[in-house]
């Protein structure tokens, strides 16, 4: 659990780092599970590609086909750390792909595909022998705060402005997290342990502060610098296997 | 909008079908299960509905949720009318409420924010007397879907046309020896009817390359190209007097096979009018009730993006078939 809140905090930088670029504050990060480095990223990219489907998991997902090939069978080995829940299209990229599991902060409730809407991860019309365990709340109210942060930003250069109460950033409040929509219980004591299992039927979350220093810090190209050396530390490990 | 009798398209109502050869595909499942919204009442004297009329017609409108299927007043006893004023999607909280009633010229008590009233009338005027009861009156115009159906306008001609080539295409590519799978998508631009062709590359690209896939990559590389032109001076007239295309919106959508959970939610993202398929893909298929997961991606609930969707029930154009559990 410590390991995937480390590699979320890779993926909440990535996001602000989007967000500082005046894209929407979601990011992804694949990561090696053997080697547990970094193996590719992904930020969102419909602006760019001015395509509605550039969603940052498709992004990662090429940067692994470019260098690996696109032979699938290297994503049974890879996990997703991802600051919001992926949508209904990209769970079901993943799945059929084979990806080992997917990590996430929020839930998507427009169009989540591991469990706020529909649950890909374990369907049968989606290669029903690919199945994945998808585990909601790494590092959740820094991918909410991040969102809210877009949203503030959208609201204020609108050229009308909806409510004085749109513009009112909420640092506050956070929805409950309602774990069973994504999680059965025995893969919720799995993930998490024994110790936290109280969450788990109150709708908690298991960390109950927030890193303020994580989505309110700036990270520059050194940041981008830094991912790009251990993707290739990662890629010349991969090598020598 | 025409009058259903008036109609010159021949549409089979009961059992959704046009021209004897476009089957509308929707969640017929979920159809007469009540899709409840939560709204606004107020309680007045009978004497005050000649200016509370008036009043809700003129928000109306404005309502994100449609109410023309409802009634509007419901009467409680001699002394007392209850007024449904708008949904809760559209007057979120009480003081937005007061806002909105702040100056009207008639009294009013008793406001009530969890009415619960059907989105959309029911099938059946059996179910609509029932509903009736038990959630909040509503107004038999027949069964709502009829209107749906008779509102959407069909080019038959031009619906074939495109699915035989799509078709043949298809029949081309399984007769050549490649690994390639003979899925073929078109994606006809609204208005300027330009159309696009796109096949199915996992073969020899990403295992995610299926047709729909790549086509709406497609669509947005010509429209990159069309805007770099535009901007260096390299266009020709007709580019440059081209509309922005935006995603996919309005485009209608040509496939061979059904698609799956993958392609039928970047239908959404992409946000297309129509969706029109050959082969149902009872497996990995994500659009018809009866195909996978009985997903019915296009007419979900949960998502409140929507798009047509046909499957081709008219002379067999000999799609060739595949295993119906793979995605497309």
């Amino acid at each position: 659990m410590s390991q995937d809140v480390t590699h979320m905090r890779t993926a909440v930088k990535l996001a602000k780092y989007a967000l500082d670029h005046s894209e929407t504050p979601v990011a992804c990060i694949f990561v090696h599970a053997k080697l547990n480095k970094v193996i590719a990223y992904g930020m969102n990219g419909t602006n760019v590609s001015i395509s509605g489907i550039s969603h940052a998991e498709f992004m990662g997902v090429k940067q692994i086909q470019d260098k690996y090939g696109t032979d699938p069978s290297i994503f049974s080995e890879i996990v997703l750390y991802v600051t919001v829940e992926p949508c209904i299209m990209c769970a079901s990229a993943l799945k059929q792909l084979g990806i080992k599991k997917v990590v996430f902060g929020c839930g998507n409730e427009r169009f989540g595909g591991n469990g706020s809407i529909l649950s890909i991860q374990n369907d049968t019309s989606t290669v029903r022998s690919n199945k994945f365990v998808s585990v909601p709340g790494i590092l959740r109210k820094e991918a909410i705060m991040l969102l809210r942060y877009f949203y503030v930003r959208e609201n204020d250069r609108a050229p009308k402005p909806r409510t004085k109460k749109n513009r009112k950033l909420d640092r506050e409040t956070f929805p409950p997290l309602q774990w069973d929509k994504y999680l059965s219980h025995e893969e919720f004591l799995e993930e998490f342990g024994k110790e936290h299992e109280n969450s788990f039927s109150l709708n908690q979350d298991v960390y109950d502060s927030i890193e303020w220093d994580l989505i309110d810090s700036n990270y520059g190209d050194d940041f981008m610098v830094d991912l790009q050396k251990e993707i290739e530390l990662t890629e010349t490990a991969l090598k020598n296997i | 909008m025409v009058k259903k009798h008036q109609n010159p398209t021949k549409i089979d109502f009961i059992h959704g079908i046009v021209e004897d050869c476009l089957w509308q595909i929707r969640d017929t499942k979920n159809v007469d299960i009540p899709d409840l919204v939560e709204a606004w009442s107020i309680d007045v004297r009978p004497k005050e509905s000649k200016s509370v009329i008036p009043f809700v017609r003129s928000i109306q409108d404005e309502d994100p949720v449609s109410f023309i299927h409802v009634k509007r007043i419901k009467k409680l006893n001699n002394d007392t009318l209850r007024v449904l004023i708008s949904s809760k999607k559209y007057i979120p909280d009480r003081t937005s409420f007061d806002d909105l009633l702040a100056g009207v010229d008639f009294q009013y008590d008793n406001i009530k924010c969890d009415n619960k009233v059907p989105r959309m009338g029911p099938s059946t005027k059996k179910l609509m007397v029932e509903w009736s009861e038990k959630f909040w009156p509503l107004v038999w115009r027949g069964n709502p879907n009829d209107q749906i159906l008779n509102d959407y306008v069909f080019d038959v001609q031009e619906i074939r046309s495109t699915l035989t080539q799509i078709a043949e295409e298809s029949r081309k590519i399984q007769g050549s020896s490649t690994e390639q799978l003979p899925i073929v998508s078109a994606f006809v631009y609204p208005n300027i009817g330009k159309v696009i062709f796109s096949k199915d590359y996992r073969h020899n690209r990403s295992p995610l390359d299926h047709s729909i896939m790549v086509g709406i990559n497609q669509v947005a590389t010509e429209e990159q190209g069309r805007r770099d032109r535009v901007q260096n001076g390299t266009a020709s007239e007709e580019e440059k007097s081209q509309k922005e295309t935006y995603l996919c919106l309005d485009f209608d959508v040509y496939t061979t096979h059904e698609p799956c959970s993958m392609c039928s939610m970047a239908l959404i993202h992409s946000r297309v009018k129509r969706c029109i398929f050959v082969n149902p893909m009872p497996v990995s298929g994500s659009l018809k009730p009866d195909s996978g997961d009985s997903y019915c991606m296009h007419s979900n609930r949960d998502l409140n993006s929507k798009y047509e969707v046909f499957q081709w029930v008219g002379d067999n154009l000999q799609v060739p078939d595949i295993d119906s559990a793979l995605c497309c």
